[in-house]
């Protein structure tokens, strides 16, 4: 039903809605547009949309930014959803297989043919309610099935909590990004040690799939090489089959591991921006009139640190149409 | 008669772009002025309503006009007023100037993308004492905010 990073076509936008390409263009969202991997569809205060994807609906609610990326998992690709800020409710006809999966700044979920609802917090929290289906949600390495008319909340950095009854049309999304805003600004400190935490784990990971790409590359070279060589010495036949046996897959093992070392620092780049940047802007305004008090002095501090690390390991696989 | 004539044209000329130089500075004062005006009037609807998004705010790129506008009503709020602004610069957006702002791949690609070149990068200082940086642009039709780093 829905292949491994499909594209997602608008069928319904109210308000404002902008779609960003992969390119870096932004437009206005219109009915009829498609979203590839890598675009991002954003809805103001008062924007809604709808995507269908292969017969699966999505629906998206105001103030939310909602990126198709894909991964490699298992030796082959894989579609993910993310949910930088906002909420987003999905609707699978059935099981097929190849569900995507979805993303947000602290959360990865696993789904199998169900109508469920995902809110990603200003805090960088996420929760997610199960309508019907059943949804597997995993962060810091636990792992919580969720069945119909569950839910679980998944704070930043840390595992997720027990499943609890919810239905997402008991969820006052507002309240509850309210209530974690307020939460995140009481304690700045706590809140950005947390967040670079949360970066360093992306920034390990990225740095894993680099590496291992780096790897795979230089192979990737010299089985040019020799692939040439047996051209000239061996003849078009053995060169096909060395194509075959060797060469095409370790090109294959290459680009996972760009989708990999990609996808890791999108993710830590949302987290950066949706997370830290909007926290630091609303603090920003807070103390302009007193930067001397020692409190923010402390946050920006902190904030530093965060965009070093942030500088240092993810800058440096982004693109300008990352931005 | 003609090198009269011609130092009366180079004459004619350097008059002509003083006086360019001269209404340029008037408009990025009366700019300063304005964004000033707002700010200690409390004008955050105003003054939301005249920002583009994306916005920088510092080093930080703001995505969402809910938060452009959060972060105009915050500042009023917090009670920071823009006192005595006097222009101490005012210049088009050139390719180092995102510098001013943060000298990060983020900024630079923020200026590359999103800042049109009839933009223009202004500073103004207080009496306070502090500076802060505008990116603004005024048309004919329009006056409108593109960034906002301060005060420094």
């Amino acid at each position: 039903m829905i292949a491994s990073a499909a594209p997602a076509d608008i069928t319904y936008t109210e308000g404002d809605t902008t779609l960003k390409l992969k390119t870096g263009k932004i437009q206005d969202a219109q009915i009829g547009d498609t979203l590839n991997t890598g675009d991002t569809l954003k809805t103001g205060s008062d924007g809604q949309a709808e995507l269908d994807q292969k017969g699966v609906t999505i629906k998206i609610s105001r103030g939310t930014v909602f990126t198709l990326m894909e991964r490699e998992l298992a030796g082959k690709t894989s579609s993910v959803l993310s949910v930088a800020l906002g909420s987003i409710k999905y609707k699978y006809d059935k099981v097929s297989g190849s569900e995507p999966f979805i993303r947000t700044n602290g959360a990865v979920a696993g789904v199998r043919g169900t109508e469920f609802t995902v809110f990603s917090g200003a805090d960088g929290s996420t929760l997610i309610a199960v309508d019907s289906g059943q949804v597997d949600v995993e962060s810091e390495g636990k792992t919580v099935q969720l069945a119909a008319a569950q839910g679980v909340e998944v704070p930043l950095g840390q595992p997720p909590g027990d499943p609890i009854p919810l239905k997402s049309d008991q969820i006052d999304y507002s309240k509850w990004n309210g209530d974690k805003l307020a939460s995140m600004l009481a304690d700045p400190i706590g809140s950005m040690t947390t967040i670079q935490s949360v970066m360093e784990e992306y920034v390990k990971n990225e740095t894993d799939y680099y590496n291992q790409y780096q790897a795979s590359q230089a192979q990737l070279e010299q089985a040019l090489q020799t692939h040439n060589q047996i051209l000239r010495d061996k003849g078009v036949d053995e060169a096909k089959k060395y194509q075959e046996d060797v060469f095409l897959p370790l090109t294959v093992q290459t680009s996972h591991l760009v989708l990999n070392y990609r996808y890791y620092s999108l993710v830590a780049l949302s987290l950066r921006r949706f997370v830290a940047g909007r926290m630091y802007v609303t603090l920003k305004a807070r103390y302009i009139a007193n930067q001397d008090a020692p409190e923010w002095k402390d946050f920006v501090a902190k904030y530093d640190n965060l965009m070093s690390t942030f500088e240092q390991s993810i800058v440096p696989r982004l693109v300008d149409a990352d931005i | 008669m003609r090198k009269l004539l011609l130092a009366a044209a180079a004459c004619a000329a350097a008059m002509a772009l003083a006086s360019c130089a001269s209404l340029q500075h008037s408009w990025d004062q009366g700019n300063v002025e304005t964004v000033a005006k707002l700010i200690n009037g409390g004008q955050s609807a105003r003054l939301a309503a005249m920002s583009t998004t994306p916005f920088l705010v510092d080093g930080e790129i703001v995505l969402l006009k809910t938060d452009v506008a959060g972060f105009w009503d915050g500042i009023i709020k917090a009670g920071y007023k823009v006192e005595g602004p006097v222009l101490q610069s005012g210049e088009p957006v050139s390719p180092d100037g995102y510098k001013r702002f943060a000298d990060t791949m983020e900024v630079r690609a923020f200026f590359v993308q999103y800042v049109k070149k009839d933009n223009r990068i202004l500073e103004l200082k207080t009496s306070a004492g502090g500076k802060i940086l505008l990116i603004m642009r005024d048309s004919w039709f329009s006056k409108t905010i593109q960034g906002f780093k301060g005060p420094y």
